[in-house]
């Protein structure tokens, strides 16, 4: 009897393995190793083509913590990330709920919202840059009819990261409403009625029903939109050229590490700076995860 | 019960269909690769300039004619060239053919099982003499050990580009060959009308290699020491002509800066923004294209400085990847765009100006109404474009630093003092 018990516990032991095996196989090639090999590279000062790699242990570190760009680019993340955040998110739910309705032209209305998603971010950023630009722009010729003078949207230090985080949450927003327009499905509508007996209206019934009740959604939104905007950069090499004076204003973590792993050949110093980001992140999720349990409401 | 069972078996039949349909395939791939015979094989090639695809399809068509193996051409813009090429040298799955480039050739070079050697080919072969080139160009690509690992494909030289209507309008004698520096700065104050949103110029710091940089020799001044090992951003002839760079952004005979970081100089040129620009040899198929410029504007010559007229020389070359599957027919290729026919061919097609000594006369002819001779004049006074072993490096961190005197921020001496010193360690490093 007692064998009989274990050899099962052994074969459901196999056997979740097994079935959890394509994703572990999935997740250790193209992430793990990946992870290992960059922090590895970090404490080396690198050659061309992956090879004559020299250790110089904490030096890209050093060099890391004098760089003022790095800093500089790390500020620029946030900056990017405290708009894209909030405003993807809340735009994305009120689209959400008053999408989630029965109405005329419903599907008609998700889908223009999710168009933006379904594009390539290149050719997003190509059409964004052309509607930006200070000379032959759309936009700046509008401004010019109505009067209002023209605006460098592309090359202003002070407004080029908040221009490229809208382009982003422009383009994110769909992607947000479909997962809250699936959390939406899910509230059972006895509670509406429930309340509407009771004498609710539409913003209590928001605040105190949908909002609780879709909170794991925002939950799970709200953790990788975050990680995703702090990994922000296609956005910024397409639209911000290289010489804009916004650059240095503009450009991201990522975007730094780019610039140093492979358009200078710096893949060490590239690495560690990956490094640094990839510890905010978890810093940052550690903090949400432990958050959670204040505010997301699991039935 | 009986469902699921009808389910399941077509279930498996479509499966095993599948199988099958896939065992055919791989059977016709081996097929394929046992008869590797040269009518089989495609090369791909690599290029960064797509105005230059169309003229290279041409002649790539003719080596197809010729010997039965196909190309295929790949562009990918200069910017993410590099980037594209390195990993592909990593991955060890790099083009079989591409273009190669002082600023990088020196970190390709350093290894031996990267580029294919040519040198063996070069010596047996009859339409390759590399005395056929420039020496300035066929040396860049000759390794130190003295491998060689690219045969030239191109020259580059500078002019200026004008539009003759603005001239015309303020009443301004064409540029020629009398033109120094400060009459050209001169020039570009007086045709700066900005209620017409007209200026006298476009140049941006990323236009070095078609302004500026040539500007810095013609004053006697260098941008790096001939020895590849100091800078020459201190050296007072190259702050003096740095200065006068200087001068002309401060006239305000430039769009802002915002304009320019936005636009390419040539964009501006054609949308009549700019009365002048600086534009290389190899803007022409561009140039040639666009009816505005041809109806508008010219090319004359660099302006001179007190050293005399000096304009950057730079020319590409076609390279191989050693660990390509067709080696063989990789250099075959090379030998025919390296060979006289193929470059005159270039030539004559007005792709670029070609590398083969003698040829570029036929390039000039391309367009008549285009003063085109004085690209081929400046071959006569030309400075190689200067590079090192890790170009980039410095290379980009001048461009990022000149922003700021572009932009107003900075003096033009500060920062050139500056780059020095960066440079300097830099090249020290190397």
């Amino acid at each position: 009897m007692q064998k009989s018990r274990l050899t099962r516990d052994w074969k459901e032991c196999i056997w979740g393995w097994f079935f959890i095996l394509p994703t572990m196989l999935g997740l250790i090639i193209l992430n793990i190793i990946p992870i290992v090999q960059t922090i590895y590279q970090s404490f080396f000062k690198t050659g061309s083509f992956g090879r004559g790699n020299i250790f110089v242990g904490l030096e890209n570190y050093k060099n890391l913590i004098e760089d003022s760009s790095v800093w500089q680019s790390l500020i620029n993340t946030f900056k990017y990330a405290i708009v894209e955040v909030p405003l993807s998110i809340v735009i994305a739910l009120v689209l959400a709920v008053m999408l989630n309705r029965k109405m005329r032209g419903r599907t008609f209305y998700r889908t223009i919202f999710f168009l933006p998603m379904v594009v390539a971010p290149a050719a997003v950023a190509m059409v964004w840059r052309w509607l930006f630009n200070s000379e032959f722009g759309l936009l700046n010729k509008l401004l010019n009819t109505v009067g209002i003078g023209e605006v460098n949207w592309l090359s202003d230090p002070k407004i080029t990261v908040y221009v490229v985080a809208m382009v982003g949450v422009w383009s994110v927003i769909g992607y947000n409403m479909v997962l809250f327009l699936a959390g939406l499905q899910e509230i059972p509508r006895d509670f509406y009625e429930a309340s509407e007996i009771d004498g609710a209206n539409v913003f209590q019934q928001f605040f105190h029903i949908t909002l609780p009740q879709i909170s794991p959604t925002m939950f799970f939104v709200l953790v990788t939109r975050i990680i995703a905007s702090f990994q922000v950069f296609d956005m910024i090499l397409m639209m911000v050229d290289r010489s804009s004076p916004a650059l240095p204003k503009t450009q991201s973590l990522v975007y730094l590490f780019y610039r140093y792993a492979f358009v200078e050949n710096n893949k060490g110093y590239g690495s560690a700076i990956v490094v640094l980001l990839l510890v905010i992140i978890m810093i940052i999720t550690v903090i949400q995860m432990i958050m959670q349990k204040k505010w997301v409401h699991y039935e | 019960m009986k469902w699921k069972k009808i389910v399941s078996v077509i279930l498996a039949v479509c499966m095993v269909s599948g199988l099958a349909a896939c065992g055919k395939d791989s059977g016709k791939e081996e097929s394929k690769k046992t008869d590797n015979d040269s009518k089989d094989v495609e090369l791909t090639v690599a290029i960064w300039d797509s105005n230059q695809e169309p003229g290279l399809r041409t002649i790539m068509d003719g080596f197809t004619e010729e010997t039965g193996v196909k190309v295929d051409i790949q562009v990918t813009t200069w910017k993410d060239y590099w980037t594209m090429l390195e990993a592909a040298a990593t991955g060890g799955d790099m083009p079989d053919v591409f273009w190669m480039h002082a600023h990088q050739i020196d970190q390709y070079a350093e290894y031996d099982d990267i580029l294919l050697d040519l040198t063996d080919y070069v010596e047996k072969s009859e339409k390759i003499k590399l005395d056929n080139y420039p020496e300035e160009i066929s040396d860049i690509y000759i390794a130190d050990d003295g491998r060689v690992l690219g045969v030239p494909k191109d020259v580059g030289t500078s002019a200026l580009w004008f539009n003759k209507t603005m001239f015309d309008e303020a009443g301004i004698e064409y540029p020629d060959e009398t033109w120094t520096w400060e009459k050209f700065r001169e020039v570009a104050k007086q045709l700066t009308i900005p209620e017409k949103d007209q200026y006298g110029l476009a140049m941006k710091p990323a236009s070095d290699q078609e302004s500026w940089c040539s500007t810095v020799y013609a004053y006697g001044g260098e941008w790096l020491s001939e020895d590849k090992t100091k800078s020459g951003f201190d050296k007072p002839e190259t702050l003096e002509a740095m200065k006068l760079i200087e001068g002309i952004i401060q006239d305000g005979s430039m769009p802002e800066y915002s304009v320019l970081s936005e636009n390419d100089t040539v964009a501006l040129l054609e949308s009549g923004k700019a009365a002048m620009v600086f534009l290389g040899s190899y803007m022409l198929p561009r140039l040639s294209a666009n009816d505005y410029v041809r109806e508008n504007c010219d090319a004359a010559p660099l302006p001179v400085g007190p050293k005399g007229r000096c304009s950057t020389n730079m020319g590409l070359a076609w390279s191989a990847s050693a660990g390509g599957e067709h080696t063989e027919e990789a250099w075959k290729l090379i030998e025919y765009l390296g060979s006289e026919k193929a470059q005159i061919q270039q030539a004559e097609l007005g792709v670029t100006m070609s590398a083969f000594n003698g040829t570029n006369d036929k390039w000039a002819a391309y367009e008549p109404q285009f003063n085109l001779q004085v690209y081929v004049d400046a071959l006569e006074d030309d400075v190689i474009y200067p590079y090192s072993k890790n170009t980039q490096v410095w290379y980009q961190m001048i461009l990022d630093k000149m922003v700021s005197v572009w932009d107003g921020k900075r003096p033009m001496e500060e920062v050139c003092l500056e780059v020095a010193d960066e440079m300097n360690a830099y090249l020290a490093e190397e």
